[in-house]
């Protein structure tokens, strides 16, 4: 089979400053909602109703495509860093348990005497 | 099982921009009759009531300015002729009245009648007559991209027919979806061109699911890697811009963007398949058209089954509802199989929700919900399951074809 040659456009044809079509404004309204719909950091700072040619166009597309692949990007990264929900309650419990020991307040002798005398008086108390 | 049928695992899909099938192939008809193109008897009345017949006077660039409109009241005009009463028949006779709307130039108005060589398009007439062409292909509303497209993805337009976003939580899902969710999994991508051209479904999976998302050079390496998925949907380059590595001429074909950037761009996707000899011999191609961007055709678009939504008279802007009853006008459609005998020639009625379902029944089989459109589509590629019609099947041969085109880009 013969091998078909395919001629390339012309270098003129190309014309970023072309007029944007009616399919470019409409891409331009969708991916506007959904920029709206991104955290602030993401946002662009296009105004999108002075976009006039394809290249202006094409700078806007281009800004809020990356935006939206990285929000999710970054959204997946901290999913994969956070562990899972049980694992969380098990290490909670588990930090609770290892809790350093209660300390003693620092009490004179004498008052721990006393406060142990007390404690048998009322035993005793109880005996009769 | 047909060896071919046996054998395919991949379904690619190219969608192109607003060419009509007369436009683009309709010369076809003075090399194989069996395409239903461009006679001499055609003709089209301008506003001064000459009859305007299609001339092989297209040209690649600066012809179809402003772009011909291809709005629902538009494309009523083009396909009734300006008849409004309750029972009209299509009679295709409304294209040059609708462009002369655009200009009020009676001889620019003319032009929306001229239709290609078949030398000037040494591509997609290639393929055509190399492989199967659709006489009956149509786009699935007559009216604009953003729905026609919608019906390629979800089977439906959730009952737009304007530019509007298709909004979230929509009973169907799009045909990626239903693949990504299947048991047990299928995979699917959309190859946009590039970030900056970016893809024309941004509503619901771009935002949603962007990991569904690849570029047009990720789809040549996974060609070449043979990492292609079930299923890819390839968009072109809707805009002229400048990149890192340099200039990207927009390929879509939209007038008014070079046609021969396109032809280019169907070569090269085709080329990235046939590269890969495992590939090649285990997917089905379909290049397509998302609609005839107001240009001339001949072939009135039949009525099909309703969806289950209505356009009320305000959106489709012509005083009347639609209930998605009618197809759109016809466009260009290629089905690429080196399992495909050349010339083929199909006359079955399809439009794009016959691709959900197609891919739907190939790697799902049943499945439901569906919207009544898509259920009610004809498939191109036969399920593997069941017995198999003949008369259907289109990837009939028994030994691959050894013979297919090369293009040298």
């Amino acid at each position: 089979m013969a091998v078909i040659h395919v001629p390339r456009p012309p270098k003129q044809a190309m014309n970023p400053q072309r007029p944007v079509s009616a399919l470019l404004k409409t891409q331009i309204e969708h991916l506007q909602q959904a920029e709206l719909r991104l955290p602030v950091k993401y946002q662009t700072s296009i105004y999108v109703n002075a976009i006039r040619t394809e290249r202006e166009a094409s700078e806007y597309i281009s800004a809020v495509t990356e935006a939206i692949h990285r929000a999710h990007a970054e959204a997946a990264t901290k999913r994969r860093k956070m562990p899972p929900k049980r694992k969380r309650v098990l290490e909670i419990a588990a930090a609770a348990e290892r809790k350093r020991p209660r300390k003693r307040k620092s009490i004179s002798k004498k008052k721990r005497v006393a406060k142990k005398k007390g404690h048998s008086k009322q035993k005793s108390r109880g005996k009769k | 099982m047909p060896t071919g049928l046996d054998r395919l695992q991949h379904i690619v899909v190219l969608m192109m921009e607003n060419r009509s099938f007369d436009h683009m192939l309709g010369s076809l008809a003075a090399v194989n009759p069996q395409i239903d193109g461009i006679t001499s008897q055609l003709s089209n009345p301008d506003t001064t009531g000459a009859q305007i017949k299609p001339q092989p006077l297209a040209d690649f660039q600066g012809q179809l300015d402003p772009d011909p409109d291809h709005h629902f009241p538009a494309v009523d005009l083009q396909i009734f002729g300006g008849n409004t009463s309750a029972n009209r028949a299509p009679n295709m006779q409304g294209f040059v009245k609708s462009y002369f709307n655009q200009q009020r130039d009676v001889k620019h108005s003319q032009k929306i009648m001229y239709y290609f060589p078949k030398e000037k398009l040494p591509v997609l007439t290639t393929l055509a007559l190399e492989f199967a062409v659709f006489n009956r292909w149509f786009s699935s509303i007559p009216g604009p991209t953003i729905c026609n497209r919608a019906f390629a993805h979800y089977g439906t337009s959730f009952g737009r027919v304007d530019l509007n976003p298709i909004y979230l939580n929509e009973p169907f899902k799009s045909i990626y979806t239903r693949l990504t969710t299947a048991t047990p999994k299928r995979t699917a991508k959309v190859y946009y061109y590039d970030t900056t051209s970016s893809t024309m479904e941004v509503a619901n999976l771009l935002q949603n699911q962007p990991e569904l998302f690849g570029t047009y050079e990720q789809f040549l390496s996974d060609c070449e890697n043979g990492e292609l998925p079930d299923y890819s949907f390839i968009e072109p380059n809707y805009s002229d811009h400048e990149t890192d590595g340099g200039e990207e001429i927009a390929n879509d074909q939209h007038p008014d963007h070079h046609v021969q950037a396109g032809e280019l761009f169907i070569a090269t996707v085709y080329n990235g398949i046939k590269q890969n000899p495992a590939l090649w011999a285990s997917t089905a191609l379909l290049i397509t058209y998302d609609e005839h961007g107001g240009i001339y055709d001949h072939v009135p678009p039949p009525s099909c089954t309703p969806d289950q939504f209505t356009a009320s008279a305000n959106s489709t802007g012509t005083g009347s509802e639609f209930k998605f009853d009618r197809l759109g006008v016809r466009v260009p459609s290629i089905l690429i199989s080196p399992w495909i005998p050349k010339g083929t020639v199909v006359n079955r009625v399809f439009d794009h929700a016959s691709i959900p379902a197609t891919v739907t029944k190939f790697f799902l089989g049943d499945y439901s919900p569906r919207s009544p459109r898509e259920t009610s589509a004809d498939i191109f590629v036969e399920p593997k399951s069941g017995a198999v019609d003949p008369e259907r099947n289109l990837l009939s041969l028994t030994t691959m074809r050894t013979d297919c085109p090369d293009f040298d880009v």
